[in-house]
């Protein structure tokens, strides 16, 4: 919304105060400004001229050199402009002077002289039409600047329109008015309003309401409308206050709007004497002002005329039918207040969000109705003093809002805000914000106004901010809690998660990414990969799918898909929640997973396969600090049937890992070797894990012997330590896996591991015999197990 | 044997030892001298052949040749070792210490490396660090917020609502409810999170992105208690003390509500591309917690209050990483996010 500082003025004198202040002031209090024009800077030896003649340019179909008077000189100007005409009295910026575009300098056009240049409205800045030069009607003295006439100079602030959302009472200059009063302590003056009681005797417009959903409706009608433009001063504001001058009439109901918040409406009083205001049954088709069709939808309000003809959706648009033009000259003007709720679905289900839209959407005050009429009435007979009001105020005040008092201490303000604040300061913010007050010593009764009492302010909380704002939370003085020292609550989840995603990319170099949410079904189908989803969403047009995904990993197979011509190496993981199911009261049982994919075009599938089970190994022994397996059992189809396999501890079981099934990897590419994992992290993270315990070393020398043992090919190591288990020998502390040799021509369907065995004692060195003790025992054993020493 | 046969030795040790060369020559006089069939052996080995009034004399100086002989050979063989060392440093061939090396490393994400510096400062103020569901009920995302029935944010249009009933939770905030019953009524606590929107996407418009939020509980919370967290939690991650702005804000959970601006830690507030030249970068709503809250998280609001305060994550990490497009946080582009590694 956009602010002119001069309109302000009417109201509050700011005098005195630099611009930059009164922005920072009103950023800090009341809302955020997020520009400031200084409107006019430009416009610069810009002055009333007549001209006295119009000649065709020789040279050109379009110019024209016309003789202007500007009162000390009579210029030549080469002129453009379609609507010029002799005895025409325009704008001219004198050379030196300069316009929005820029400085006016004397020049040639198609070969003749030109000294200036005549201005349309657009050009200064101070209106829309661009289409012909300003064509002045009022009566000016020909030489003077525009600008000892015409207020064009103005600062204009840009307010966000989102930090008034809850604010009904600022989306009018009077109500920033009242702010700058409040914060710079500056007297408001009174809105200057017509005595509406003067024509209490005067017949009275029907007004009926058929809806519950519009709180008050109220009009006055008005005749012998003769003017049917607005002077330049309301000209210049509407359009500096970012909308249009059309005619008197209806730039007066926008000046209102702008002026005291409440949009308005002008019907002709020809068409429209009489009012409903009714429900739609959904078939209502109204042409709008615009020449727009709209069908209104069921419920939303519309107002009709005595014979339910429909003239206006209300709060949101007028009929084309009833509205004004340029020649009306009998009127009847709205001014009603219809429920935020209706007006807001109304305005989106029509598409058609408007200034007058905006501000009902925010709950306005019933109250501000006869105050809109007694403004507009006064402003219309200060341009035309000819207009008669013809009706008296007539009114159908259906909904009141329930008037609100607040008990207040003030000492609650203090205790809130963390800084004495006084009660004395407290009373007078309140009371330049217009809330009534009566001091009970101890306890403030706090009267709301009803511009505030529509749902902005209601309990003591909201006053505590009107008053800490004012105060300027510039001025609070930042203080640290004094609590119980005591140790917080760690999550495992949490705490683990940082550490395992740290490893992952530090050790395993692999890189993190966050993925959507959605389930990628086309990507799916087309790569074969098969997921579920639980839940869909109800409207997917932002999100582009419409299942939630119940896994990771086809994510960042998608990932491998999206980077495979950049890379020979992808390594990515991803800690991301899923939706694996819905519980009996329909509701989603979610999982925070873990999932991690190596690919390689260089690697084989075994080597990153071994990769991505020592990270895992890793994270879960060196993390969470729990011993993990892998099990055969059945993973997802998209991975290999043979070689996958399922991850678990002795208590839990927490996913698959695995290689790539062949149809997938041929869809998605055969470059590459893919090995993946996913596991509920969650899951692992909650399991708990064991104290580390350091193993003591025997004080004398250890021994190691290496043993090459010859067993079937398909044998798979835990089994053979599963056999190895059995032996029992004092001496023996341990062993571990030298190498595996498998040499199908030399050794058949045989394969030799190198185990290697750590002998000691903790009470004595081992002497030969005993080491050679050990050797024939250990053989004996292999022996009675089916196994065997290679060569 | 006589006194001038040492003399002999002696001289013929001179000579032999000014003549060496190396190492290895020098074992040879050693051996020569002082081996077991050596000079001084001989010597020894003669001694009963002195006579006896030389006896004493002989075996002085014999001792004293032995002597000269081991300090001098010690004395050659470091001089000859030195020697050796220099010489080979002088043949070795400079490294070209210029060559790049390859620091590979993985990558974390930069909303993970950015949220970890957020979440450690609060650890260290004694803050429980919470997680929550991204599936979340329409009452604890709205009602138990004060959100009511009729507000914008509940519009088809913002929410992405799910097929059963479920919605994707539009603010980190719809974790407050069950916090605050499992934490309140007196507690410190930041949960980050996940949160989605239906938006249509471009530069700036993400449907899903990161929030941050705390909230304090306890009595006697104040306005200065909650701009001493903001300023404390904006120090930690721009690494300097940032000056802050609070400005009136609307959100229907707390009550008054802010929104807080930090000084551009970039320009320090003289405007630039960052801050869209308005010198202050807005990064915070917050405000105390509005009294519904709390009671419909069990909470009396006339015994206890507090704040609360939610970071728009990916404006900060946008920020801090000069990422031009949102839509990169979501993306699989490694190309950007193998770029972050594992600090910042």
């Amino acid at each position: 919304m956009f602010i002119s500082m001069n309109w302000i003025n009417d109201y509050v004198d700011l005098s005195g105060i630099e611009v930059d202040e009164l922005v920072k002031r009103f950023n800090l209090s009341t809302a955020e400004i997020e520009g400031v024009e200084y409107k006019g800077k430009n416009v610069q030896n810009v002055v009333f001229g007549k001209v006295l003649s119009v000649e065709k340019h020789p040279e050109s179909n379009h110019l024209h050199i016309l003789k202007v008077d500007v009162k000390d000189e009579i210029l030549q100007i080469v002129c453009g402009a379609p609507n010029v005409y002799e005895g025409m009295v325009t704008a001219v910026c004198k050379v030196g002077g300069s316009v929005c575009a820029g400085k006016i300098k004397a020049t040639k056009l198609v070969g003749v002289d030109s000294f200036g240049m005549c201005c349309a409205e657009a050009e200064l800045g101070i209106g829309s039409d661009d289409e012909g030069i300003m064509d002045i009607k009022e009566p000016v003295t020909i030489g003077a600047d525009i600008k000892s006439v015409w207020p064009v100079d103005d600062v204009v602030l840009e307010i966000d329109n989102k930090s008034l959302t809850n604010r009904p009472d600022l989306w009018g200059h009077y109500g920033i008015a009242r702010e700058f009063s409040a914060i710079f302590d500056r007297p408001l003056k009174k809105l200057p309003v017509a005595n509406l009681e003067e024509y209490s005797n005067l017949p009275e417009v029907e007004i009926d309401i058929e809806t519950n959903n519009c709180f008050r409706y109220s009009s006055i009608v008005a005749e012998n409308v003769n003017i049917h433009h607005s002077n330049r001063k309301m000209a210049i504001r509407l359009n500096y206050a970012g909308m249009r001058d059309i005619n008197l009439l209806a730039d007066l109901t926008n000046y209102v709007m702008l002026d005291v918040g409440l949009p308005m409406h002008a019907f002709d009083h020809k068409i429209v004497d009489g009012i409903k205001v009714i429900e739609s049954d959904g078939n209502v088709v109204m042409t709008t002002l615009e020449r727009e069709e709209h069908t209104v939808p069921k419920n939303a309000i519309v107002i009709a005329d005595r014979s339910r003809e429909p003239v206006a959706i209300a709060g949101i648009k007028g009929g084309l039918k009833s509205g004004i033009s340029d020649e009306t000259n009998s009127v009847l003007f709205e001014a009603a207040v219809f429920d935020s709720e209706t007006i807001r679905k109304a305005s989106r289900a029509i598409g058609l969000i408007t200034d007058a839209s905006q501000r009902y959407e925010k709950s306005l005050d019933p109250e501000l109705t006869p105050v809109a009429l007694a403004r507009i009435i006064y402003l219309l007979k200060e341009i035309d003093s000819e207009a008669k009001v013809v009706s008296r105020f007539s009114d159908c005040y259906k909904k009141k809002y329930d008037r609100i008092s607040i008990k207040l201490d003030p000492k609650f303000i203090s205790k809130i805000v963390g800084m004495e604040i006084s009660k004395e300061f407290t009373i007078k913010t309140l009371r330049a914000l217009e809330f009534g007050i009566k001091d009970n010593g101890n306890e403030l009764l706090v009267e709301v106004p009803t511009f505030r009492a529509t749902k902005d302010v209601s309990i003591k909380e909201d006053l505590v901010e009107e008053v800490a704002r004012l105060y300027g939370y510039d001025n609070i003085e930042p203080k640290t809690l004094s609590f119980d020292a005591e140790p917080q609550k760690i999550i495992p989840s949490i705490e683990y998660e940082y550490d395992a995603k740290l490893m992952l990319a530090e050790k395993y170099n692999a890189n993190e990414i966050h993925s959507y949410l959605w389930n990628y079904e086309d990507f799916n189908k087309a790569n074969k990969i098969e997921m579920k989803s639980y839940v869909k969403l109800l409207d997917s047009s932002n999100a582009g799918q419409s299942g939630i995904r119940s896994e990771l990993l086809p994510t960042l197979l998608r990932c491998l898909d999206e980077n495979k011509n950049n890379y020979e190496d992808v390594r990515v993981f991803e800690i991301g929640r899923v939706v694996s199911g819905l519980d009996e009261e329909n509701m989603c049982i979610e999982n925070k997973k873990l999932a991690v994919l190596f690919a390689s075009q260089k690697k084989t599938e075994f080597e990153l396969f071994t990769e991505l089970k020592t990270a895992i190994f890793d994270i879960a022994k060196n993390i969470i600090g729990i011993d993990i397996m892998l099990d055969k059992g059945e993973t997802v189809k998209y991975m290999h049937p043979v070689n996958s396999f399922r991850v678990k501890s002795r208590t839990d079981d927490y996913g698959y890992i695995g290689i790539l099934h062949p149809e997938v990897k041929k869809s998605i590419d055969k470059r590459f070797n893919v090995a993946m994992l996913e596991i509920d992290f969650e899951k692992l993270a909650n399991t708990k894990g064991y104290a580390k315990k350091i193993k003591n070393i025997s004080k004398y020398q250890a021994v190691d012997i290496d043993f090459n043992i010859l067993c079937d090919e398909n044998l798979i190591y835990a089994d053979l330590a599963k056999i190895l288990g059995k032996f029992k020998s004092k001496i023996l502390s341990g062993y571990s896996l030298v190498d595996i040799y498998e040499n199908k021509e030399q050794l058949k369907d045989k394969k030799s591991v190198t185990l290697r065995f750590n002998l000691s004692s903790f009470d004595h060195t081992l002497s030969g015999e005993e080491i050679e003790k050990f050797r024939t025992d250990f053989i004996e054993f292999l022996s009675k197990n089916n196994l065997e020493l290679r060569g | 044997m006589e006194l001038s046969n040492i003399t002999e030795n002696e001289k013929s040790f001179d000579c032999d030892i000014s003549k060496v060369a190396s190492l290895a020559e020098l074992e040879e006089i050693r051996l020569k001298y002082l081996g077991k069939k050596g000079l001084i052996q001989d010597i020894m080995a003669k001694f009963r052949e002195v006579p006896v009034e030389q006896k004493r004399e002989f075996g002085q100086k014999v001792n004293a040749l032995k002597n000269k002989i081991e300090t001098e050979i010690e004395n050659k063989k470091q001089l000859l070792l030195t020697e050796q060392i220099n010489k080979e440093i002088e043949n070795t061939k400079m490294f070209d210490y210029s060559l790049p090396v390859d620091t590979k490393t993985g990558s974390l994400h930069p909303r993970t490396i950015i949220q970890k510096q957020v979440v450690d400062i609060f650890k260290n103020m004694g803050f429980v660090v919470e997680d929550g569901n991204e599936v979340e009920t329409e009452y604890n995302n709205f009602e138990s917020v004060n959100v009511p029935k009729n507000h914008p944010a509940r519009d088809m249009q913002d929410t992405f609502w799910l097929s059963n009933g479920e919605l994707l939770k539009t603010q980190t905030s719809a974790a407050q409810n069950r916090i605050l019953r499992t934490y309140g009524p007196v507690c410190k606590v930041i949960f980050p999170g996940r949160v989605f929107r239906n938006e249509q996407l471009d530069a700036r418009h993400e449907n899903t992105f990161f929030q941050l939020e705390g909230v304090v509980v306890g009595k006697n919370i104040t306005v200065a208690n909650l701009i001493y967290f903001e300023k404390a939690m904006l120090k930690a991650l721009f690494k300097k003390d940032i000056e802050v702005r609070l400005r009136p804000g609307f959100f229907p959970f707390t009550e008054p509500s802010y929104e807080m601006d930090a000084k551009c830690p970039f320009c320090g507030g003289k405007g630039c591309h960052t801050c869209g030249n308005s010198g202050w970068l807005e990064l915070c709503p917050c405000g105390m917690i509005h009294p519904n809250v709390l009671k419909m998280a069990g909470i009396d609001p006339e015994e206890y209050n507090g704040f609360a305060f939610g970071l728009g994550f990916d404006r900060l990490v946008m920020i801090r990483t000069n990422l031009d497009d949102i839509r990169y946080l979501n993306s699989n582009n490694l190309k950007v996010m193998s770029q972050f590694k594992t600090k910042m």
